[in-house]
């Protein structure tokens, strides 16, 4: 499946309004981890919504602050494993 | 060896620095401090608290991530004779204003965002890292930084004593908002002293703060790391890609963690596997017990090159209380109970009954602490102090009354050897995460969102977590599907993610009520295990 950037990032948004952030739209380069706003646990959740959602699969090394960083990256990441 | 006596915590810092000026003290992302960059900023920084009009015994907000700046915070406050309150960045306005209410706070350092988040308090000063906020809730600002490169420091000319107030510890309260436990500095420097004991730690230890510094459990690190003469490597994230990488880029020997962490952690077991940790010299838990599967994993992966493991408990109210050894590690098993080990070193712990007679072995009763870290007691609440800290039932006669003991009110049973293993909870406190919750806080926040009208909140068992929130409401009006979805945005809004229950369930009647009235917690508890 081809995800392009800006659907994997609505997806994302989503999931974050419905999990952490509640009716809070978050920009897309707001720093999600250095502001404390998704917690370690919170992004392995995460990782699996986006694992199941997108049948794309995250190793551990990849699971870091820079891939994180904010919806973009997250989107960013997303895109380079469906392309 | 220590060269001057060890009273306060800058006294562990003046060791440190006559010891090895040049020794890298912190490590904040790529930049490396000394001991003596220690010394003088936190110098500087506690010449401008007093100049801010701070006195002995005054209460010195941290408002900052964990970062080099929360560090000299910390010992700039004590060096006034202050003593500093770190709020856990995860605390959302509502709770940081009434912490800041509750100790009042009259100056703050922070992280320019949060000050400027903050809609009913005012400090007298405040100084803040970051950009200048456009707003600032207090009478003077400055730019923290500014501060930071001045060289003036005053020196120490604030006598400070071990029975002077240290910290306040911040942690969940049954009155729906955080209650502070009153932490002297002799707590502080006793708990570091015991802790750096056990693990051992030395000047060449570099040693992990993968904690937050608000919990007693996460400061521990700084404080074994300042008295040690160690370096301490500051971890934000805990994202397993970021933890592998700060294990290994930084040589690090010590890891203290909670539940959650080995689990993330265990993530990345292939790469440990082919490329073990082999300067981890330790790795301790605390805050809850470690699921069995992983306990065996973390073993597996990191024994066999050198790394020991310890077990730890401890409750804010005495900071740490008791210690499973790494050679003693296997007496906690599914099959032999959730083992603590004894106390720590210059502590003592007992398991007494109701009457305050202590149990023999096998028989369950209270968790009672007795040492030099038993804490000061509740900041401003004489009531729930007086439930806490009670008089030692085990003393003599003639000196009954005297001495002040922590019930933990974790409940416990001694074995003939003299190990201690927990049961379970002497009231309905949720751990979750490493947290500790008062249902009573969690039902506050359900009830906040004006949705709810009744709320009782309970841990189920969980592996990973320890133990998962569940909430049972009834609704004020409305639909249960939309209503949840309201409920829950307002937790997520309102509280600090570990907080925010995993399910809130809609009861159609009122909530079961015992015969005095009370929303019948353990009635609802069982019946949704039972389902």
């Amino acid at each position: 499946m081809d995800i392009s950037t800006d659907n994997a990032a609505a997806e994302i948004r989503t999931w974050l309004q419905e999990n952490v952030t509640g009716d809070w739209e978050i920009p897309d380069d707001y720093p999600l981890i250095e502001s404390g706003v998704l917690t370690s646990l919170q992004t392995v959740e995460l990782v699996m919504f986006m694992e199941d959602k997108f049948g794309i699969s995250v190793e551990d090394e990849e699971l870091d602050e820079e891939n994180f960083e904010s919806v973009k990256s997250i989107a960013g990441l997303v895109a380079s494993k469906t392309a | 060896m220590s060269i001057f006596p060890e009273f306060t915590l800058h006294d562990l810092l003046r060791n440190s620095v006559e010891r090895d000026p040049g020794k890298i003290a912190v490590v904040d992302g790529n930049t490396e401090y000394t001991y003596e960059d220690l010394d003088r900023q936190s110098g500087a920084l506690c010449a401008a608290l007093i100049g801010e009009g701070v006195r002995k015994g005054d209460r010195v907000g941290v408002l900052l991530e964990k970062s080099w700046e929360a560090i000299v915070a910390m010992l700039a406050a004590s060096r006034a004779g202050a003593a500093y309150v770190n709020v856990n960045p995860l605390l959302k306005v509502q709770q940081v204003e009434y912490i800041i209410r509750d100790c009042d706070i009259r100056v703050a350092i922070g992280d320019s965002p949060k000050l400027a988040e903050l809609e009913s308090v005012k400090f007298d000063a405040a100084f803040y890292k970051g950009d200048e906020p456009e707003k600032v809730p207090a009478g003077t600002s400055m730019d923290l930084s500014e501060v930071l490169r001045d060289s003036g420091g005053s020196g120490d000319v604030v006598e400070v004593s071990e029975v002077d107030l240290g910290t306040i510890l911040y942690t969940s309260g049954s009155t729906g908002m955080p209650k502070g436990v009153a932490t002297s500095q002799r707590n502080l420097v006793s708990g570091a002293q015991i802790v750096s004991t056990y693990l051992e730690n030395t000047p060449e230890d570099r040693i992990l703060s993968a904690l937050p510094l608000n919990f007693d459990a996460g400061m521990s690190q700084f404080t074994t790391s300042l008295r040690a003469g160690a370096t301490l490597v500051l971890q934000r994230s805990r994202l397993p890609g970021d933890l592998l990488k700060a294990l290994r880029r930084h040589d690090i020997t010590g890891v203290t963690g909670v539940p959650p962490l080995w689990g993330l952690l265990l993530r990345g077991a292939k790469t440990i596997e082919e490329k073990p940790l082999e300067n981890l010299r330790y790795i301790a838990n605390t805050g809850g017990r470690i699921p069995q599967a992983n306990l065996d994993e973390l073993k597996r992966l990191l024994e066999p090159s050198g790394t020991k493991i310890y077990l730890m408990y401890g409750l804010t109210e005495a900071f740490r209380s008791t210690y499973l050894p790494p050679d003693e590690v296997w007496r906690s098993s599914p099959e032999r109970g959730w083992c603590i080990g004894k106390a720590i070193p210059n502590t003592e712990v007992m398991v007494v009954d109701k009457g305050g007679c202590e149990c023999d072995p096998g028989e369950v009763g209270e968790l009672i602490h007795r040492g030099p870290t038993v804490a000061m007691g509740y900041w401003g609440n004489e009531e729930a102090t007086r439930k806490a800290y009670r008089p030692n039932p085990l003393a003599s006669p003639e000196l009954l009354g005297v001495e002040k003991v922590v019930y933990s009110g974790d409940l416990a049973r001694r074995d003939e050897e003299g190990y201690f293993y927990l049961t379970g909870r002497a009231d309905a406190m949720i751990k979750s995460q490493g947290y500790r919750m008062s249902p009573e806080e969690v039902e506050g926040l359900l009830v906040g969102s004006g949705i709810v009208d009744e709320a009782c909140a309970f841990g189920v068992p969980d592996p990973e977590m320890g133990q998962q929130i569940v909430a049972a409401v009834t609704l004020k009006n409305g639909d249960g599907k939309e209503a949840v979805r309201g409920i829950r945005q307002h937790c997520i809004e309102n509280g600090p993610p570990y907080m925010v229950p995993k399910e809130i369930l809609v009861h159609e009647e009122d909530l079961p009520k015992t015969a005095s009235g009370k929303i019948d917690r353990k009635t609802i508890s069982n019946a949704y295990s039972d389902r």
